[in-house]
């Protein structure tokens, strides 16, 4: 037969089995009593049944009422098939349904059968549920009962409990002793003889129940005892028939007997959870109902009490209760923990949660953590009284001022179990190597817990532990972290001596494995915090140019440097466009790479020439892309490179020279030789020859002392050798200088001045200073008309200590523009019409030859002032 | 009338100095090469030596240390193309001279030494 629904009856016992066998004889819930006295109303139901159609109403009628549901059927075999009797609030199609499903199963297995069907079921006309048991008649399987449609107590579809199939069952029994009754006396026992039948089943009932029923008269003496009852209180029958309840413990006499009133007075009382003594005097949890008995005019004339011993089901209770409160403790920590990211707070939190009594209650409690590095376990933090004296006193503030968890936790600041405590200060001082073979390296090598009762007796103890924190007793199990021992939570209960209990062990376990998951990820957010800590400080400590630019030109984040740069503080950069900051316009820098790099999303280096800035820059600028790929800007990194650019072009300078050089050496002679020849006899002819053909030699003489000059300078640029130092009086060395070019200083009327507060001897090559300073005071007389030049040198000390000489020639010509002041060093560099360009680079070179160095400084048509630094060599 | 040796691989040159020389009021004798002009060194005896520093056949310097190894005491004068202003004293030269169209210089210099001698 195949069932629509779901069967719900798992424990079904296979065919043959005894048929309430798997019938809990401790039923889970309550309502036993209850069912007791409506079982006992049903009977009655049924005893004042006239004839068979009332009967079968009664049964249906009753049994609706009885397990709160909405219909029900009862059927009877007839030529093999079952055969409605009557019904109760049931459509049609539930009772085709059940024929097939629900009551023909009862029938056909034997055995009370209970459905659950889907939802949508009413939708089908079925039942949402349905119970069935199977009618006897002359002790076989002749029909079936089925309630359908159960209802909970607030009106919810439910589905038929195990014990609502138990009791369907017994009214199903009752039921049949009715019916078979009824049959049989329709044919030849009369009414009496039914209602003893009926009434012996009831009795056998009351005597085989497991729970206690007793009858008391008004005044509380026993009237009636059944088994159940001796089973429970050790008292037989004979003995305690007339006592006065001495079932009831002293103590409880009172209230008891309020109860009788309110019974006497015609009041049920459901199950009642009261204290029972036994005969042996030990007392027991019992569930109790209190019901009226009533005489046949409706007098009260006596108690009945149904009590079940429920000492049993109370300790359990007891401990679902401390489980569950326990349990919502560490949920509560748990979800505390995982609100706290701070490895430190963490930790106190945790040991808090540990100690507290609130918690798992706990004396003293450390947290060892791993440390892969140095393969030990490290003390991390502990907490817990140092002696029994604070231990009292934390207990009794703690006391005092009710604290709950949840407060002591918030306020965890402030709470007397604070870190830097004696014990957490011992705590960290405890390193453990995990090579050695202890009971706290044992609880991470092998991921279990340990309970050492008694340290002297274990061997494997840890001796630091003993012998810093004076334990005698304690347990330790590991945190585990997706599979991975990272640590160690050791307590124990120094103080309070209580011995730690496998139930102890077994919360730390499942609260270490929370709180391991939540230090794991507390130590990992505290390495990210200090690597973008760490970050942050190289982001800041970078001497280039560092910058985030937005693809709209923002400025996000800027560095120190670029802070020390622009002169502008942080807030005034961030927010602003990158070109109005970094080259001071207002609109992009086309040769500025962050265009390209936002176009093209990929890096890109440039060397670029920033005006506003005053340099040359490297710019490398690389896309910035967020977790989707999207384009979010650029980053840039710009270092100056304004030193390194001169260098480069300084040495490429060199280079340039250096190979001039060879050449220039050896085309010397080539040319000087043949100049000198052309020259000299020029010379000659000009003495020799008279008024034109004179005149047309001396241009021959002049243009080859121009040519002689311009090699003069070229080979003298390029030439190398050693200076030849020589003791130099400095006064009579410019005086000669100055004489030399007295006159050509007169063709432009200018005055050469000599001004030297000091004699000053200092050793120079004569001949390569006087060419330097030539080149210098040459040309400002070329840049001076009608002025003054002023040759001034005096002694000056470095910041070094070291002491110098400074030659300074200063004139008051037109200056030097800005654009070719750092230029005018430069070799083949001049801006005058004749020359080769040669000269001050010539000097340059001359100068620091002798280690010296040369600096100018220039105003348009205010002057310009050159200044000669000669290092003075110690005597 | 005091004699100069002037020495130098370049024939128009050594026409040039010798005229201008002459005209200065010194005998000259010339030397077209490094070996001509360690004979006539040694034939003429003169009183000073002008010597260009670049021979083709034997090197300027060389023939300087020949001089002073044969008689030190008549002064070199050394001329060149390019200005090392490298102290040929180290060699024994009396003084250098850059090679000029305008001799006015080397006339000096010449004066300066045969006067102090």
């Amino acid at each position: 037969m195949e069932s629509t629904g779901h069967d719900q009856n798992i424990n079904a016992p296979g065919p043959g089995q005894p048929l309430l066998a798997n019938i809990p004889v401790l039923l889970p819930d309550k309502g036993i009593g209850l069912s007791i006295s409506r079982l006992s109303a049903f009977v009655k139901a049924l005893l004042s049944a006239q004839n068979s159609d009332e009967l079968f109403s009664t049964i249906c009628s009753e049994a609706v009422e009885a397990f709160r549901a909405e219909g029900s059927a009862l059927y009877i075999v007839k030529n093999s098939l079952l055969e409605k009797q009557c019904s109760s609030g049931a459509i049609d199609s539930f009772i085709s349904w059940d024929i097939s499903n629900s009551a023909g199963r009862a029938l056909a297995e034997n055995r009370p059968v209970a459905f659950s069907l889907p939802r949508d079921s009413d939708a089908a006309g079925l039942p949402h549920s349905a119970a069935s048991v199977p009618i006897y008649l002359n002790s076989s399987a002749s029909g079936a009962l089925t309630l359908f449609d159960k209802y909970s107590e607030d009106s919810f579809p439910a589905a038929f409990s195990d014990e609502d199939l138990f009791m369907l069952n017994e009214y199903g029994k009752a039921a049949s002793a009715a019916i078979e009754r009824f049959f049989k006396a329709s044919s030849s026992e009369p009414a009496s003889e039914r209602a003893e039948i009926l009434k012996g089943y009831l009795d056998s009932f009351l005597e085989n129940t497991a729970d206690a029923i007793v009858t008391t008269d008004l005044d509380g003496y026993v009237t009636a005892w059944n088994k159940g009852a001796e089973t429970v209180y050790g008292y037989e029958q004979s003995e305690i028939i007339g006592q006065r309840m001495p079932f009831v413990p002293e103590f409880l006499m009172d209230s008891e007997k309020t109860f009788m009133e309110r019974v006497s007075a015609g009041e049920t009382l459901k199950e009642i959870e009261t204290i029972r003594k036994r005969k042996d005097g030990s007392m027991i949890d019992v569930s109790l109902t209190l019901s009226p008995i009533r005489n046949s005019a409706g007098h009260v004339i006596g108690i009945s009490g149904i009590a079940r011993d429920i000492t049993q089901k109370k300790k359990t209770e007891k401990n679902l209760l401390r489980r569950n409160s326990e349990l919502s403790r560490i949920l509560f920590i748990s979800a505390a923990m995982r609100g706290t990211l701070e490895l430190n707070k963490l930790l106190r939190m945790v040991l808090t949660a540990v100690t507290m009594g609130d918690g798992l209650g706990f004396n003293r409690a450390m947290l060892f953590l791993r440390d892969e590095k140095t393969n030990t376990l490290r003390g991390a933090m502990g907490v817990g009284p140092a002696s029994h004296e604070e231990a009292w006193e934390i207990w009794a503030r703690l006391s005092l001022e009710h604290k709950s968890l949840t407060s002591i936790l918030e306020e965890m600041d402030k709470s007397p179990l604070r870190k830097d405590s004696f014990v957490d200060m011992l705590c960290r001082g405890i390193e453990i190597p995990l090579d050695s073979d202890t009971i706290l390296t044992r609880t991470v090598k092998t991921k279990k817990a340990f309970n050492v009762v008694d340290v002297q007796k274990e061997t494997l103890s840890d001796i630091e532990l003993i012998q810093q924190l004076g334990t005698t007793a304690y347990a330790s199990v590991p945190l585990i972290s997706r599979d991975r021992v990272i640590g160690v939570l050791w307590v124990d209960n120094l103080f309070t001596h209580r011995s730690i209990t496998e139930q102890d062990i077994e919360f730390l376990r499942i609260f270490s494995n929370q709180m391991a998951s939540a230090i794991e990820n507390a130590q990992l957010f505290e390495s990210i915090n200090s690597t973008e800590q760490q970050l942050s400080n190289i982001f800041e400590s970078i001497s280039d140019l560092l910058f985030f630019t937005g693809t709209d030109y923002t400025i996000n984040k800027v560095n120190k440097a670029v802070v020390e740069k622009i002169g502008l503080p942080e807030q005034e950069i961030v927010g602003k466009k990158c070109y109005q900051i970094f080259h001071g316009m207002e609109e992009p820098l086309m040769s500025c790479p962050h265009i390209k790099t936002l176009d093209n999303r990929k890096a890109y280096i440039e060397e670029v020439e920033d005006f506003h800035l005053k340099g040359t820059y490297m710019v490398s600028c690389s896309p910035l892309f967020d977790n989707s790929g999207a384009l979010l800007g650029t980053v840039h990194i710009s270092r100056d490179i304004t030193e390194q650019k001169k260098l480069r072009e300084k040495v490429a300078s060199a280079e340039r020279m250096a190979a001039l050089g060879e050449i220039a050496a050896k085309v010397a002679h080539e040319i000087r030789n043949p100049l000198l020849s052309v020259g000299g006899f020029a010379r000659r002819l000009e003495k020799k020859l008279d008024n034109d053909l004179k005149e047309y030699a001396k241009i021959i003489v002049d243009e080859v002392s121009r040519l002689e000059e311009i090699l003069t300078d070229t080979l003298g640029f390029v030439r190398t050798g050693r200076l030849d130092l020589k003791e130099t009086d400095l006064g009579a060395f410019l005086d000669k200088i100055i004489t030399l070019l007295e006159s050509g200083a007169m063709t432009r009327d200018n005055r050469l001045v000599k001004e030297m507060p000091e004699n000053i001897v200092i050793r120079i090559d004569q001949n390569r200073l006087k060419e330097a300073l030539i080149n210098i005071i040459n040309n400002a007389i070329q840049a001076t008309k009608s002025g003054t030049i002023t040759i001034k040198a005096h002694h000056e000390n470095r910041p070094s200590g070291a002491q110098e000489v400074v030659i300074e020639v200063q004139d008051c010509g037109c200056g030097i523009k800005e654009e070719t002041l750092n230029r005018i060093f430069d070799p083949f560099f001049t801006t005058k019409s004749s020359g080769t360009g040669l000269g001050l680079s010539i000097t340059k070179k001359i100068i620091e030859a002798h280690n010296g160095r040369i600096e100018v400084k220039s105003e348009v048509d205010k002057g310009t002032t050159f200044r000669i630094y000669l290092p003075v060599q110690e005597a | 009338m005091k004699k100069i040796l002037v020495v130098d691989d370049e024939k128009n040159i050594l026409k040039l100095y010798e005229t201008e020389l002459q005209e200065a009021g010194y005998s000259v004798v010339t030397a077209n090469s490094g070996k001509e002009a360690l004979d006539a060194f040694d034939a003429q005896s003169p009183d000073l030596v002008t010597l260009d520093i670049l021979m083709p056949d034997i090197d300027g310097i060389q023939i300087l240390r020949m001089l002073k190894e044969k008689k030190p005491q008549v002064p070199v004068i050394m001329l060149t193309a390019y200005d090392y202003r490298d102290d040929f004293s180290v060699w024994g030269s009396d003084a250098y001279v850059v090679k000029s169209s305008d001799l006015t210089t080397l006339k000096e210099t010449i004066k300066t030494i045969l006067e102090t001698r």
